[in-house]
């Protein structure tokens, strides 16, 4: 059967409730999110161990705030994951559902490794925080089993990319594969991509660290100074790395794309350099540059995620598949109810956040109550309940 | 079609089955447990009684780590699961339902900040704003319960989505109500369960015993409004399902009776904690969980048993060909085509060599047909877990090709089984294999 045939004919006959270019943009920015999260679990279970493992009073406080740091964010990693997960399905499900099930076995048992590497971790934050010995296998540990689920990720987004590929791989030649337990392909320099991202994200993480928590009072001021220091420094370094691997990933897309020449990659390419400027500045005083680097560096990543996604047109478009001619089966009713709990959902988000924010910089116990979102946060959800149990009530009668 | 994952022996619908019945337990204690959790801890501030709050701290914390990390990574271990084994049953409802679980996101969000804020500020902020955190959890993992639960009731009971194919007359179908309303009590049943146990290790003993009260009264009222609304949910089930429901080859009589026993043991044990607050002990307690996990499971897979033969309830059987399509949503059904090109063309992921029956090898091609046709339900091998073919095939005495052909052609006159797809050439091919199956 002719490739772009094949991935038509998979394409789910129910369509899509609304323009593929809405679920496009929530894939795209749900990645990001998803990603910054990955790379902040991957940089933060990395320098709990290393700092566990280092000698010093300062390394010793920051291995702690990090483990701790990192359970918090190894469950957001999660939930971020989900919504990607969800637009991907929605637009590029012939890739998908394949690239899944011709690694199975990897996806369904990479739930487990992701069970075991949480309690790994957090084995690891408890027994730190109890000041125990010879810990550092737990930690080492759920580092690795993280990786592993890096790896995974990697290589079934990877071979979605290469329809042409697919039957060979299940059922053809000596290596064919009915069990779903092989990865079978892998890019070195995409990988790594991921990775050494990763440090310098949590680099600019930490100079933000050592902002917030500059306005403490119980807090030592030098042990923060130090930790924007050794942040911003650890950030710039892999951000000029993360550029060598990036133009050695450019060197390795088939030449046909000239990706070099894409406009959103050359968009996302002067972000990353704008935040590089930036982060050499923020050497000296990192806690004054913490904020307009942490700002880049999100701007920027949106950028690359964005440049992901017009490489990942490129590839499908060889076999012209484009998610612009999906089919539509517009379901306005459902759209809006998403849209109206999205809207709800940043109120609520928003209400928490500036909690967590204000006690966070507070020795002292607060009294919040008067903050106008609280009483906002539980209406709207009973709003959003009575709206439902009206709808409900219109569609039986 | 896509490629069909083959897990042996075990067969990949188990797998599904394993990790689903894991993630009862944590994600009912997420969504229940705050509840009584906000009651007391109001009890606490409105009555000045701060001892109250060291309840408050240990139920939390477990809820945290278990309930919350793997309620959200097997759900997430559920879909996974899914997507491997019923790729194309998955993708309809996603393409159906995408909005609804995107507003399910939005509220998994809200979830994982409120408990986190929740655990880290406390003591650290007023009690109202402390309140209104944890108020916020309560009412958000009851709406994604509310949410998820419109999207399971429609694969078992589409209702009048299958002639609009409306989002809504899907979502609202008419077994919804009935079940929102049993597992919300049910929901009430569990978090007593869990603050029994839970109360039963505090040190201070009154605190410990009035918890205990409160949290078998809770248990009663929700164990007895579940078994309610178990009758109602019965009562509003479709035809064929009720149909299904009577039949004993496919639901063992002695499944609704465990149902019941676990309820009844339920009872019991909330009944004699209420009065001997003191017999609370762990042990106990945890076996509690278990009997009601074992009742959960049984009735659960009574849900998953009379949706049969369907994986989407009128619109996709379990083996994920579309009979008839939806005209609503201008989609055809794949019968026609797969009857006339042949489900080994249909489908690209077969191997060449046996596309064309006429050159392959008969019995080959027959095991690859029921690959696809019959694995869902069906393990291949004489040992597997699933209904084995091998024994199904000597159950029926399908001794022959002919008879075997014969039983092919009339599938669908087993109210739980699909109609066979496929050329005559193929439904021969098919007969053959089982006919092999047979002499094995
Ligand atoms: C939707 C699920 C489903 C699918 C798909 C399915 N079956 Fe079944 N089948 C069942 C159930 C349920 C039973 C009853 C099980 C029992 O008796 O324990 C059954 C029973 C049987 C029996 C025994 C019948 C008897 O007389 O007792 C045979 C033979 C059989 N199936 C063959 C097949 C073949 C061949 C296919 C593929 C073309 C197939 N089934 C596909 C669900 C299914
Ligand atoms: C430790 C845990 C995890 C790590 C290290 C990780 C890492 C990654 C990486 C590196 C990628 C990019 C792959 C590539 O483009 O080559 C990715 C993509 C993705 N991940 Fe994760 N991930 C983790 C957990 C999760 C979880 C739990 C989910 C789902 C709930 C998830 C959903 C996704 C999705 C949907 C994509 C997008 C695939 C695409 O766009 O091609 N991830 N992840």
């Amino acid at each position: 059967m002719d490739i772009s045939q094949m991935l038509k004919s998979l394409q789910d006959p129910m369509g899509v409730p609304f323009y593929p270019f809405v679920f496009q943009v929530l894939l795209v920015l749900t990645f990001a999110l998803h990603i910054i999260f990955v790379n902040l679990v991957i940089g933060g279970v990395f320098m709990s161990v290393y700092g566990y493992f280092k000698k010093g009073n300062y390394y010793r406080a920051l291995s702690k705030a990090f483990a701790k740091a990192s359970t918090i964010n190894f469950s957001l990693l999660i939930v971020l994951g989900v919504a990607p997960l969800l637009f991907m399905q929605v637009i590029y499900d012939p890739f998908w559902y394949t690239a899944n099930v011709l690694s199975a076995a990897w996806m369904v048992g990479i739930v487990f490794v992701l069970m075991a590497a949480f309690s790994f971790a957090y084995v690891f934050y408890m027994k730190l925080y109890k000041d125990r010995k010879h810990i550092g296998v737990w930690g080492v540990a759920a580092f690795l089993l993280i990786l592993l689920v890096g790896v995974t990720m990697h290589a079934v987004s990877y071979q979605a990319l290469f329809p042409e590929q697919w039957v060979n791989w299940y059922v053809g030649g000596s290596k064919a594969d009915l069990s779903g337990t092989i990865l079978h392909a892998f890019q070195l320099p995409r990988f790594l991509h991921f990775i050494v991202a990763s440090f310098a994200i949590t680099g600019i993480f930490m100079m933000l660290y050592a902002w917030y928590f500059k306005e403490r009072d119980d807090m030592d001021k030098s042990y923060l100074a130090w930790v924007g220091k050794t942040g911003a420094k650890m950030a710039v370094t892999f951000t000029v790395l993360q550029m060598v691997v990036g133009v050695w990933w450019l060197l390795s897309l088939p030449s046909g794309f000239q990706f070099y020449r894409n406009p959103v990659f050359l968009t996302a390419g002067v972000l990353v350099v704008l935040l590089l400027l930036v982060l050499i500045e923020a050497q000296s005083n990192p806690q004054k540059y913490a904020l307009p680097a942490a700002g880049l560096a999100l701007i920027g990543v949106l950028g690359m995620t964005s440049a992901r996604e017009a490489l990942r047109m490129l590839y499908v478009g060889r076999y012209n598949y484009s998610v612009y001619t999906y089919k539509l089966n517009l379901s306005y009713g459902s759209t809006a109810l998403f849209a109206v709990t999205f809207l709800m959902g940043i109120v609520i988000v928003s209400y928490l956040l500036s909690v967590v924010f204000k006690m966070g910089r507070s020795s002292k116990p607060l009294d919040l109550s008067s903050l106008r979102l609280r009483t906002w946060s539980v209406y709207l959800m009973i709003a959003w309940i009575l709206i439902m149990i009206g709808i409900g009530v219109a569609i039986a009668s | 079609m896509y490629p069909v994952w083959q897990v042996p022996v075990m067969g990949s619908a188990l797998v599904i089955a394993f990790i689903a019945s894991f993630h009862i337990l944590p994600s009912h204690l997420a969504t229940s447990a705050f509840w009584f959790n906000v009651y007391v801890e109001n009890k606490a501030y409105k009555e000045n009684r701060p001892e109250l709050l060291e309840f408050i701290k240990k139920y939390v914390l477990v809820l945290l780590i278990f309930s919350f990390i793997f309620g959200s990574l097997s759900g997430v271990g559920i879909w996974y699961a899914l997507t491997v084994a019923a790729p194309k049953g998955i993708s309809a409802l996603i393409h159906n339902y995408v909005w609804g679980w995107a507003a399910e996101w939005v509220f998994f969000i809200i979830e994982v900040l409120a408990i986190y804020v929740y655990y880290y500020t406390f003591g650290r902020v007023d009690n109202k704003t402390h309140l209104t955190i944890g108020l916020i959890y309560a009412i958000g993992s009851w709406i994604s319960m509310a949410i998820i639960t419109g999207i399971m009731s429609f694969m078992l009971s589409p209702g009048k989505w299958l002639t609009t194919g409306a989002f809504f007359d899907g979502f609202f179908n008419p077994t919804y109500l009935p079940q929102l309303l049993m597992r919300t009590s049910f929901m009430f049943a569990v978090a007593g369960l869990y603050a029994i146990v839970v109360a039963g290790t505090l040190k201070r003993k009154e605190v410990a015993s009035f918890i205990i009260r409160r949290a078998s009264v809770w248990g009663m009222l929700g164990a007895v409004l579940t078994a309610l609304f178990f009758r109602v949910y019965l009562w509003s089930l479709p035809a064929p399902a009720r149909e299904l429901y009577g039949m004993s080859i496919l639901i063992p009589k002695i499944v609704p009776v465990i149902v019941v026993a676990a309820f009844a043991a339920l009872l019991a044990w909330f009944m004699v904690v209420w009065l001997r607050p003191r017999w609370a002990k762990a042990v106990p307690g945890v076996l509690a969980i278990l009997i009601l996990l074992v009742g959960v499971f049984s009735a659960e897979s009574i849900r998953e048993r009379i949706r049969k033969p369907y994986v989407i309830g009128g619109y996709m059987y379990s083996n994920q060909i579309v009979p008839a399509g939806l005209p609503a949503k201008g989609i055809q059904g794949d019968l026609a085509t797969i009857d006339s090109v042949g489900i080994l063309h249909y489908s690209p992921f077969v191997p060449a060599g046996l596309r064309t029956i006429d050159t392959a090898d008969l019995l080959k091609a027959g095991g690859e047909i029921a690959q696809i046709e019959c694995s869902a339900c069906h393990t291949l091998e004489p040992n597997g877990w699933l209904r084995p073919l091998p024994t199904m095939v000597r159950m029926a005495g399908l001794s022959s090709v002919d008879n075997a052909q014969a039983f092919i052609g009339f599938l669908d006159a087993f109210p739980f089984m699909p109609r066979f797809a496929g050329t005559a050439a193929e439904k021969k091919a098919l007969a053959a294999y089982l006919v092999s199956l047979y002499r094995k």
